[in-house]
């Protein structure tokens, strides 16, 4: 007879960054009978994860699950849109290409369709009509939420949401206490082995000894907990990903806008993120760019200048310490993929749940997915770096085997082989290495597809547009109008 | 090279059993003018026409080829599929169903089946089957198309079951009217480019030379060009699944309803099915022959059919396995020359469809690309070893000590793939994961827990919930799929509205 494992009476989860609380929420939210401790750690600056202003639609699933509730990091933690990311400059110069979430045409006529009408690369003199009903929105700068239940023409357009990361962080923490999750700050002063390859305990000073069943490590690329295990042991990225620095701007004027901007530069890539509290931006540079030339690039002084050195996790769960976002994968903040990639993470220790014991079975199970979920982004990184412009940015870049076996079937049949774990779905994908630049190549059954099957999916997304554009509110209206509105009540 | 740039490429398909016709039609269908198709089969070779029963894929396959479901079920005289029912695996006196379908709702992020381990723990627990769609109308022995919403009545899906030898032809007819060219004639000799090792042309008894740019092997087992002419060598997993005959004997029904699932007994020395078509009731017994002979075997299947036989049993031999490589040079086979897996499951037709639908995804249009054909050889792999560990599955999860046979496959060591799969469910009751190939958690969850594999522990948040409220959601649910099924025709209603799926009376 199946017995229910006992569950863990205390989970220590060490960083109190947003990772940190999320990752104490849904565990307490999980085992309202567990005792969770948050460690107030300040993950380091390079927690870029932990840091981040953004993520990717996967996390607005998240956050629902989690009863974080979209409207509230609107109103209270400064939350605004993005439907696509602009790629600029990747193919070559003055080429730019937009990447949107889900997918918003017929799949079987995507890649043909995409070439004909729209979506991929793209030049600033061509005039090309829009490849997604979110390109469309976009370029009118029409949105707002579509209401969940309702069957809407712009419900297929997937989202991701920006936040103002202090703000985020605050509200996360209101719903950790109001969870009961317990807090605690305070240095490590040490930690205690115990006999299964794990931690007993650790000491925090002026708080003793905490011991505890679970160890989650979330206290940024330095893995504090995970690296005083023997057996962490770090895989090496620096060959796939050359960026070895990241310079972060002082912030710009506040901007409402539908796409996020990724610009290739002769120095790096330059990343736009606007916001309601003010343009972010930030510059990623190779090791051989000197000051003087990320200054010149980032056209300002930089507030920072933050060290990267790329590399995850051979295995995220050691004994009973989990190593989960920056402590497990230390990489770029390209793609807005460490705060995705962390969610991830936490969404598969959620659905894996441990009990009080680790069960070595399920441990090998939460590695060996959350390590296609590593290889998968390290590998999205690289497809970034082996774009056309971007080999002569970074000639030193390495592009790893199975990126070049995608590459090579993307080019040639215009096919992407599927991948478990990956964090873009297909389409996605196809968008980001059409922006990226890559030439598609089309399928033998693509070549035969009749000439009446794609005009009439262009008529469908004809209609389809022309109805999105007439639903969807100009979204800067829409925004006042929604904070206009909670103010009166409040006040 | 083959027909670059705008010259159709030109293939030649060996064989004319379900696979080679399959493919032929595939082709021809989804790549249009692409290709020039053509084929070469002999009256004087028979064929084994495997598979009367088929996975819900199949519909695909039919729809994408624009064939409209009534004229390809009255030409097979096919019968609608929820599932299969297997009896006596985990041990005699057993039975459950594995539907195209679920089991239940995850709830709070865990899965039902967690829930349902708690619920037997307490003893509150109704049969697992009781809490699928699938399973609850399978088993009342009706039928509908699965709805278009997200209510229960869309939780499952369905697939056929055939008569396998009118399937071939059916396809025959269907290739041919959209432009495949047949050619009668038995080959006689392989004739290959000297440097590349690319097979050229295929001679036939009378001299006549078939040429090709790309060669699809679907001559069965006999391998014709990929095994014997290239020698391709052959990875046998007899030692994982021993079945290696069957004896097939056709009956008349016993009963007027016609169940809509598939039946598989498990037998002294290997399984047994019953495959409901609309006219007969296919029968046969799959077993090995290291355990019983072959008049040993059709004497059993004899005493176990119920109808009145409609002909002798007829002795089918296989062999377990695959070739190493299913493509090689610019050959690439199609079913059973390519590998064999028991029909245990119903995934023989599958396994052809699923090589023609990545043959497609990468044909050449150009030069053969090694890139191309280690995808499609990778692809291959990944789909026949996902199967073979789940078929595995249902021979080694038993208690079963009643006959050698049993004792072998319950003792034996299974591959180092399965063997971690079944530890992780034995220590956490957890699925091991995977989004692409076949047979996702419901299937694992079917086999296992209606073999009577019980995990130690389940998940741990199973235990925080009160039993009585888990009782009566649970409750809620079996009431609501009990009153859904209650309002579906009858199977053999369903089957019988529409004249147009009907085959004419035996």
């Amino acid at each position: 007879m199946s017995e229910p494992r006992q569950p863990p009476s205390r989970i220590v989860v060490a960083g109190g960054g947003q990772v940190g609380v999320l990752a104490a929420i849904g565990l307490r939210r999980a085992l309202p009978t567990c005792e969770v401790v948050v460690i107030g750690l300040a993950p380091g600056p390079s927690a870029f994860a932990d840091r981040a202003s953004s993520s990717l639609p996967f996390t607005n699933k998240l956050h629902d699950r989690l009863g974080i509730e979209e409207a509230q990091l609107v109103l209270a933690a400064g939350g605004s849109y993005r439907l696509a990311t602009r790629y600029a400059g990747w193919g070559g110069e003055g080429q730019h290409g937009l990447v949107p979430y889900g997918g918003a045409v017929d799949p079987a006529l995507q890649t043909r369709f995409a070439q004909q009408w729209g979506g991929g690369p793209q030049n600033v003199t061509g005039d090309r009509p829009a490849g997604s009903i979110a390109e469309v929105l976009v370029n009118a700068g029409r949105f707002a939420p579509p209401p969940p239940d309702a069957d809407t023409p712009i419900s297929e357009v997937e989202y991701a949401l920006r936040w103002n990361q202090p703000a985020y962080h605050g509200v996360l923490v209101e719903h950790a206490q109001r969870a009961g999750v317990a807090h605690v700050s305070g240095m490590i002063a040490a930690i205690q082995l115990d006999a299964r390859g794990g931690i007993a305990s650790i000491a925090i000073d002026g708080h003793g000894n905490i011991e505890a069943d679970l160890f989650i490590d979330c206290t940024g690329p330095g893995a504090v907990l995970a690296s005083a295990l023997p057996e962490f042991d770090v895989i090496d990225w620096h060959d796939a990903s050359p960026i070895r620095r990241v310079l972060v701007a002082p912030p710009g004027q506040p901007m409402l806008h539908l796409e996020d901007r990724i610009s290739l530069l002769p120095e790096g890539w330059l990343c736009e993120l606007a916001g309601r509290d003010g343009l972010q931006t930030m510059l990623a540079v190779g090791e051989t760019v000197g000051d003087d030339a990320a200054r010149a690039a980032l056209l300002t002084e930089p507030a920072a200048s933050l060290p990267v050195s790329p590399g995850c996790a051979r295995t995220a769960w050691v004994g009973n310490v989990i190593a989960l976002g920056d402590a497990a994968v230390r990489c770029e903040p390209l793609g807005f993929l460490p705060l995705d990639l962390a969610h991830r993470q936490l969404d598969l220790l959620l659905e894996m749940l441990p009990g009080k014991d680790v069960v070595p079975s399920e441990r090998a199970e939460y590695n060996r997915r959350a390590g296609l979920m590593f290889d998968a982004v390290r590998d999205l990184l690289a497809m970034h770096y082996a774009a056309p412009r971007a080999r002569k940015v970074f000639p030193n870049a390495q592009t790893p085997a199975a990126v070049q076996v995608m590459l090579d079937q993307f080019a040639r049949r215009g096919r992407l082989p599927f991948q478990e774990e990956a964090a873009l779905l297909k389409q996605e994908q196809a968008s980001l290495l059409a922006a990226l630049g890559f030439p598609q190549g089309l399928s033998t059954r693509e070549q035969h597809l009749a000439q009446q099957d794609i005009t009439a999916a262009q008529a469908d997304f004809a209609a389809k547009s022309q109805a999105a554009l007439a639903f969807a509110p100009p979204y800067g209206q829409w925004l006042a109008s929604v904070l206009r509105t909670n103010q009166a009540q409040s006040g | 090279m083959i027909g670059s740039g705008a010259k159709p490429v030109r293939v030649v398909v060996l064989g004319g059993g379900t696979a080679g016709w399959m493919t032929a039609a595939g082709l021809a269908r989804m790549l249009g003018d692409r290709v020039t198709v053509h084929l070469v089969e002999s009256e004087d070779i028979g064929i084994v026409g495997v598979g009367e029963a088929t996975l819900p894929h199949i519909r695909g396959f039919v729809e994408k080829l624009g064939i409209s479901e009534a004229e390809f079920m009255r030409a097979t005289h096919a019968t609608y599929k929820l599932g299969i029912d297997f009896r006596d695996f985990g041990k005699i006196g057993d039975s459950y169903i594995h539907p195209f379908g679920s089991f239940g709702e995850e709830l709070g992020g865990v899965g039902f089946h967690h829930y349902w381990l708690e619920l037997q723990r307490r003893g509150l627990a109704e049969p697992l089957g009781d809490y699928s769609f699938c399973v609850a109308a399978a088993l009342a022995n009706k039928f509908a198309p699965p709805a278009d919403d997200m209510s229960l009545a869309s939780s499952y899906g369905y697939a056929y079951q055939f008569d396998a030898t009118l399937f071939g032809p059916f396809m025959r007819e269907f290739g041919l009217s959209i432009g495949v060219t047949r050619h009668e004639g038995m080959v006689t000799q392989v004739e290959r480019d000297g440097e590349s090792g690319n097979v050229t042309a295929l001679t036939l008894e009378d001299g006549r030379q078939l040429e090709g740019d790309l060669f699809v092997d679907c001559s069965g087992f006999r391998s014709r060009i990929l095994g014997q002419e290239l020698g391709e060598e052959w990875e046998d997993w007899t030692h994982w699944l021993p079945c290696d005959r069957a004896a097939a004997m056709p009956c008349k029904h016993a009963t007027d309803e016609i169940r809509p699932y598939t039946t598989a007994t498990a037998m002294p020395a290997g399984w047994r099915w019953q495959i409901p078509l609309q006219n007969r009731m296919g029968n046969g017994y799959v077993f090995s022959s290291a355990f019983i002979d072959e008049d040993d075997a059709c004497e059993t299947i004899r005493k176990a059919s119920e109808g009145e036989p409609l002909a002798d049993p007829r002795i089918l031999r296989f062999r377990p396995g695959r070739r190493r490589h299913s493509w090689s040079h610019n050959v690439i086979a199609v079913g059973l020359a390519s590998g064999f897996l028991e029909p245990l499951e119903s995934t023989s037709i599958y396994l052809a469809q699923m090589a023609i639908t990545y043959l497609i995804e990468l044909f050449p249009d150009g030069a053969i690309d090694p890139a191309d054909r280690d995808e499609f050889n990778r692809l291959v792999d990944m789909e026949y070893d996902r199967v073979r560990d789940f078929l595995i599955l249902h021979y080694h999860a038993t208690t079963r000590d009643d006959s050698e046979f049993w004792n072998h496959v319950r003792t034996m060591t299974v591959p180092d793939s399965l063997a971690g799969k079944m530890e992780l469910w034995r220590q956490a009751g957890r699925i091991e994961k995977y989004s692409d190939g076949l047979f996702y958690d419901a299937s694992w969850i079917a086999v296992y827990l209606g073999q009577g594999l019980m995990p130690e522990r389940h998940d741990p948040r199973t235990g925080l919930v009160d039993p009585e409220r888990l009782r009566s959601a649970t409750d809620r649910l079996r009431s609501e799929i009990a009153s859904s099924v209650s309002q579906m025709p009858a199977h053999t209603e369903y089957l019988r509205r529409n004249n147009a799926r009907l085959a004419e009376p035996a």
